[in-house]
């Protein structure tokens, strides 16, 4: 083994990387907008040289194996995002499988092997897509509050809020709805189950967070698995929903919000009946007894 | 004679490193650095010469010794390298140290298979093909095309590519297949051309295995696949006893009795134990450049199978 040693000195080949971009360039854009702020000529071509940027800014840095200078190059799991993001263009051809991911490395440039960094299943694509659909939610509600806020828009009343978030999150869903079965059924796996229901919990989270629930006691959790039901059948029913623009979907949505607003008025009366009905029976009990 | 040898044999193997070469230790100034052969220290240059001369030997009986010395099992391995490797039609893949083609001939009759299946598919939806457009489908002879996926097999040993090349013609490959001879420390390929890059049970025979590792990652494309298929380190301490006592006592006399060849079979179970572990090999495929570095354990760490990327 010494003698071995002896043969590969350790250097480590300070190689530019191949795929990676650095992540300067990425960041072009935000020089430009700084710049013009305060009014200095920027150049159509920044330089790497950017003293003033921290590239560790809203970039994690890739600081694997000791590698100085692949700090300011992007991360390998930046690089798995970009090839599922090209991936999704070709979902509706191939399906969420290892195809498609080969296909999408191949517009990144990359060789189709590339794909074997993901699992053969395509559970990682649907799962980033998931998680791109909720992001872009939340920015939609958000973008909606500061509106209000501002002023220049009216707060919904909840059953409307709750329907339109509920709409435009499934809507995302349309251009890849044909092959939108064989994703839930992938989801379903159970390795997949703990990333797929994580992800689930958080959008309904993040839904009734922007209705303005600040409930603290049980009706936390009464909110929101009532949500997820509503988002699951609602899914369910757009999978096979035919009509124009899917106003079946809708139409449904709109019923089951509306039967979830009266469940919290009808759960008060009858509360306040069974109230009555055991006060009328104690009155009788002390009636009978006297 | 062989049994008279016997004894003679396995004391030399019990001795392990502490062993000097009955053959003289003739360190050439000129031959490079010392390295090892088995557990002898000889010099680059010979270590050369001798592995050459090893698979010259036993190039002929190659596969029939695999079969017989891990019992069949060499097969379900290669065969879960292809399925790791899981490749698309149009890859272009280059097996280096592939000798008798067996990884070659694997990749050509997958991707063969994933390509029907994608025209089946295609058929299915293709609902209104006119009846001339059906039988032409038909016509191009689908057996024999694997699509435009190509497999160059690299070989330093021109007597395993003359098996090869035999064993196609047995086979029937023909189209999509090219033999080439060649250094795995200095490949006569161009940079970026290659998709996967795969060495099964070639790389430990390598004399500078970083050199192999950064041609490697030379030739591949951005975003390409290095695979290696290699024996390696069992941690488990009942296993490897069992293991180490297959390995000297019976894998010799194997290749004694079907290839008539007790040395060559000798320095490939001391090659196995002299090869670094997996988390070492792993180190050293990350040296070369490569990313997303792992390794899956077949057997409980007789074989590993290593993966990186150039990206």
């Amino acid at each position: 083994a010494a003698v071995r040693c002896q043969l590969c000195p350790p250097q480590r080949a300070l190689q530019a990387s191949a795929a990676l971009r650095r992540v300067s360039d990425e960041q072009k854009k935000e020089p430009l907008a700084s710049s013009s702020q305060q009014q200095q000529p920027f150049d159509s071509h920044p330089t790497d040289h950017q003293p003033e940027q921290d590239p560790q800014g809203p970039r994690p840095s890739y600081t694997g194996q000791g590698g100085q200078e692949s700090e300011d190059y992007e991360s390998e799991e930046q690089l798995q995002h970009r090839i599922l993001t090209a991936a999704l263009e070709f979902v509706p051809e191939h399906g969420w499988t290892a195809e498609a991911i080969a296909e999408g490395a191949k517009t990144l440039g990359l060789s189709v092997a590339a794909a074997g960094m993901f699992h053969g299943d395509g559970s990682e694509l649907i799962l980033h897509f998931v998680s791109e659909c909720n992001t872009k939610l939340s920015q939609l509600l958000e973008e909606e509050q500061k509106l209000v806020q501002l002023g220049k828009a009216e707060k919904k009343p909840t059953d409307q809020f709750l329907r339109d978030a509920v709409e435009a999150r499934l809507r995302m869903l349309i251009p890849y709805i044909e092959k939108w079965p064989q994703a839930l059924s992938i989801l379903l796996l159970p390795h997949n189950i703990p990333a797929s229901l994580n992800l689930l919990t958080s959008m309904i989270d993040d839904i009734w967070q922007y209705a303005g629930d600040q409930s603290t006691d049980f009706n936390w959790y009464t909110r929101r698995a009532v949500l997820t039901g509503i988002y699951n059948t609602t899914e369910l029913v757009m999978l096979q929903d035919s009509s124009p623009d899917f106003e079946e979907t809708w139409r449904f949505l709109e019923n089951r919000v509306a039967d979830a607003m009266n469940m919290g008025s009808a759960a008060d009366q009858v509360q306040s009946t069974g109230e009555a009905v055991v006060q009328g029976l104690m009155g009788m009990a002390v009636t009978v007894s006297n | 004679a062989a049994a008279a040898l016997c004894p003679c044999r396995l004391l030399f193997a019990r001795c392990g490193g502490a062993l000097r070469p009955l053959c003289g230790s003739v360190r050439g100034l000129a031959a490079g650095q010392d390295t090892h052969f088995g557990f002898q220290t000889v010099t680059e240059a010979e270590r050369r010469e001798k592995i050459y001369q090893v698979f010259e030997n036993v190039a002929k009986k190659y596969d029939v010794m695999n079969d017989s010395m891990s019992l069949g099992i060499h097969r379900v391995w290669k065969d879960i390298l292809m399925h790791k490797m899981n490749p698309s039609p149009g890859t272009l893949l280059l097996d280096v140290a592939g000798g008798t083609g067996d990884i070659a001939f694997r990749f050509l009759n997958y991707v063969r298979s994933v390509r029907e299946r994608q025209l089946q598919q295609k058929l299915k939806h293709h609902q209104s093909l006119s009846w001339q457009e059906i039988s032409e489908s038909y016509k191009e002879d689908k057996s024999e095309s694997p699509g435009d996926s190509q497999v160059v097999v690299c070989d330093i040993n021109k007597e395993m590519l003359k098996v090869g090349k035999q064993k196609a013609q047995h086979l029937g490959y023909s189209k999509g297949l090219s033999w080439v001879l060649g250094n795995a420390e200095e490949l006569p390929f161009d940079d970026d051309m290659f998709d996967v890059y795969t060495i099964a049970f070639g790389i430990r025979n390598v004399t500078r295995i970083d050199l192999a590792l950064q041609e490697a990652y030379r030739v591949l494309k951005p975003g390409g696949r290095f695979l290696c298929l290699e024996f390696s380190h069992v941690s488990n301490p009942v296993l490897s006893r069992l293991y180490d006592l297959y390995s000297f006592q019976v894998i010799p006399v194997l290749g004694e009795v079907i290839a008539g060849d007790w040395k060559s079979y000798q320095y490939l179970v001391e090659s196995i134990r002299r090869f670094p572990p997996q988390e070492e090999f792993k180190a050293m495929i990350e040296d070369a450049g490569f990313l997303k570095v792992d390794y899956q354990n077949l057997n409980f760490g007789i074989v590993a199978i290593h993966s990186g990327f150039k990206l």
